[in-house]
């Protein structure tokens, strides 16, 4: 799916992911990924300082090349804690810049089409100047078509925007959420959000039918190497991702291993890794071990809370039978 | 001509100048000014040139470029470059046959009419019977899904209907009744809770969803000429929200809904929310000439 793309077209959505994404060529994952954990107790001016230090730890070397921060904009609910908040956002698109880095901030919404207002609606706006020069909204930008190698999903290819196929480090940037299908919502499922609406409509429902956790890791078999910066200062519990309730674990959680990353946001949410399907698909049962991962920073047991399950997940929960 | 009207007036010119500005050399309209041809923008800006009464000076170069983009299949691709009909084929098909060419616009009809979601396709349903022991909506509750091989949603629904609607006004068939109807009690079958319309995910694991704005409006459009009563509370929470909506998209779809049904309240003041998109720009200009007594959509 899509079915019926031309060879010709194969060959161009292929260059465009190998030749011009740095970050989506293959690379194999490194033997114990980092990931950082920052504490980070509020949205304030804090942040600034905390984010250039999350990135000086990662070593990022990324002085003139093309940046693109991904968000995850959800819903119309400024109050809530549905959207990336956009002060984080913010603080990224700093200490990139500071290292030299061109960025973009681009999304694309699954639900609902104004994105431009969701971002308003979240406060990018006012605590982003100039925010709509630097943003695009990944459901209406241009396409090419891009061959899943190895799908694991009922996909064999998919359309995807220039803006992140031309970038040269894709960073996902969830927000830490509870999600009523596939347990939680991280750095992972947020690659959702490059697939074009433009062309698979509001909700993606291909996603859906060739398989909600399949096609999560077939995004990050295209983007093996971006880098995760999860919003988890205030996250959602209960029914997430979208009418849960907000979940302070006053933490950052970074890496350049998604599947790191996301197996220690489950850690922190007291979450059993190895039971999200999407995580045991991507990364085989041993990589989403503790021992397997070089945590740095906060140590787990300081932060870990526990997120609130709806009943049907609660077997995700570490302590459950 | 009033104060009132001639500052309507001269918005909806200025509208018009906005969309005749961002054509592209190709013929076609990106949904941001600069930016590629896709098929929805086109449409949506020969739609307000056609509300307008006024002839897009690049009409003849904006209907080569949807001539060519249509498919093999009968359906348009969402823009040149994707191989797939899909859910904008709808909206081509609001064009009328005179303007697009007979034979095209029948091939794009034919299409639609062979689409379906899949949850009401009979090979899914008896899986899921086999599955799950529980019948899952049939032919009789059928809608569109916005790419082939996926479900049923609202907004591609809606416009499926809308454009049934208009050949089944020029040319009554059985099959085309039949098909409208399956849609609208599609559309009755996903209504939240709270009486709008939400992507069609009424409910999720037990949960109630809430509502959106464009797609209330969308519906309400779709089910324009169908029992009002029904709809009572879908017209309440519509005029309740519209003091409320903020993306012009979702203002103008509420209002077109609303006018379709004659229910927008008298007094609500004209929206002045930012439009960010092409098809937002046609959109509202469509609306303020629905208001003005031309709905585009169900006229």
């Amino acid at each position: 799916m899509p079915r019926g793309i031309k060879r010709r077209d194969f060959l161009l959505g292929s260059a465009g992911v190998m030749g011009l994404a740095g970050c989506s060529r293959p690379k194999a994952p490194p033997a114990r990924p980092l990931v950082a954990v920052t504490r980070a107790p509020a949205y304030s001016q804090e942040l600034y300082g905390a984010m250039r230090r999350v990135l000086a730890e990662h070593k990022l070397k990324v002085r003139g090349r093309r940046v693109v921060l991904k968000p995850n904009l959800v819903e119309f609910e400024p109050a809530s804690t549905i959207n990336t908040h956009p002060m984080l956002v913010h603080a990224a698109l700093e200490a990139f810049r500071a290292l030299g880095a061109e960025v973009r901030i681009a999304e694309g919404p699954g639900h609902r089409r104004g994105t431009l207002d969701l971002a308003e609606a979240a406060g990018y706006f006012q605590t982003i100047p100039n925010f709509e020069d630097i943003f695009t909204d990944l459901n209406l930008d241009e396409v090419s078509p891009v061959r899943l190698p190895h799908p694991v999903s009922r996909l064999d290819s998919l359309y995807l925007p220039h803006t992140v196929l031309g970038c040269d480090l894709l960073v996902s940037m969830p927000k830490m959420k509870t999600h009523h299908w596939v347990g939680v919502t991280l750095s992972m499922k947020n690659l959702f959000g490059v697939v074009p609406g433009g062309v698979y409509g509001w909700p993606k429902n291909v996603l859906h039918w060739a398989g909600i956790s399949e096609s999560i890791v077939d995004l990050h078999s295209l983007f093996p190497r971006p880098f995760a910066i999860v919003d988890g200062i205030v996250g959602m519990d209960g029914n997430g991702p979208i009418q849960g309730r907000p979940k302070a674990a006053g933490v950052i959680v970074s890496g350049h291993d998604p599947v790191g990353v996301d197996a220690t946001c489950c850690r922190i949410m007291q979450i059993e890794p190895s039971r999200i399907g999407y995580l045991a698909l991507a990364g085989g049962l041993d990589r989403l071990e503790a021992k397997n991962i070089q945590q740095i920073g906060e140590r787990l047991d300081g932060v870990a809370t526990p997120f609130d399950l709806i009943l049907e997940l609660r077997s995700l929960r570490r302590d459950s039978a | 001509m009033s104060e009132e009207s001639a500052a309507g007036a001269e918005k909806e010119d200025s509208s018009l100048e906005t969309i005749r500005a961002a054509q592209n050399p190709d013929g076609g309209w990106p949904y941001k000014r600069r930016g590629g041809s896709w098929t929805e923008p086109t449409v949506y800006a020969l739609l307000a040139h056609a509300a307008g009464q006024t002839a897009a000076p690049g009409s003849g170069r904006a209907l080569a470029w949807l001539s060519a983009a249509q498919r093999a299949d009968g359906g348009w691709p969402p823009r040149r470059s994707v191989d797939q009909s899909t859910w904008v084929t709808a909206l081509v098909t609001l064009l009328p046959p005179e303007v697009l060419g007979a034979e095209r616009h029948a091939r794009g009809v034919r299409w639609l009419l062979e689409q379906s979601g899949m949850e009401s396709t009979r090979a899914f349903r008896l899986r899921e019977f086999l599955r799950k022991g529980e019948l899952q909506d049939g032919p009789a509750q059928s809608g569109w899904p916005w790419f082939p091989g996926t479900a049923a949603w609202v907004t591609p629904t809606s416009l499926g209907i809308l454009a049934l609607k208009k050949s089944y006004w020029r040319q009554p068939s059985a099959e085309l009744r039949e098909r409208i109807e399956a849609a609208q009690a599609y559309l009755f079958s996903r209504r939240c809770a709270d009486g709008g319309w939400n992507h069609g995910a009424a409910r999720a694991l037990g949960y109630n969803s809430e509502f959106y704005p464009e797609t209330t409006g969308q519906a309400l459009l779709a089910l324009a000429g169908t029992d009002a009563e029904p709809l009572a509370e879908s017209f309440q929470l519509a005029q309740g929200f519209l003091r409320e909506c903020r993306p012009s998209g979702g203002a103008a779809w509420l209002r077109l809904g609303l006018l379709a049904h004659q229910q927008l309240p008298a007094g609500i003041p004209s929206f002045s929310m930012p439009c960010r998109t092409l098809p937002d720009v046609a959109l509202s200009f469509l609306a303020r000439r629905a208001e003005r007594g031309y709905n585009i959509f169900v006229d």
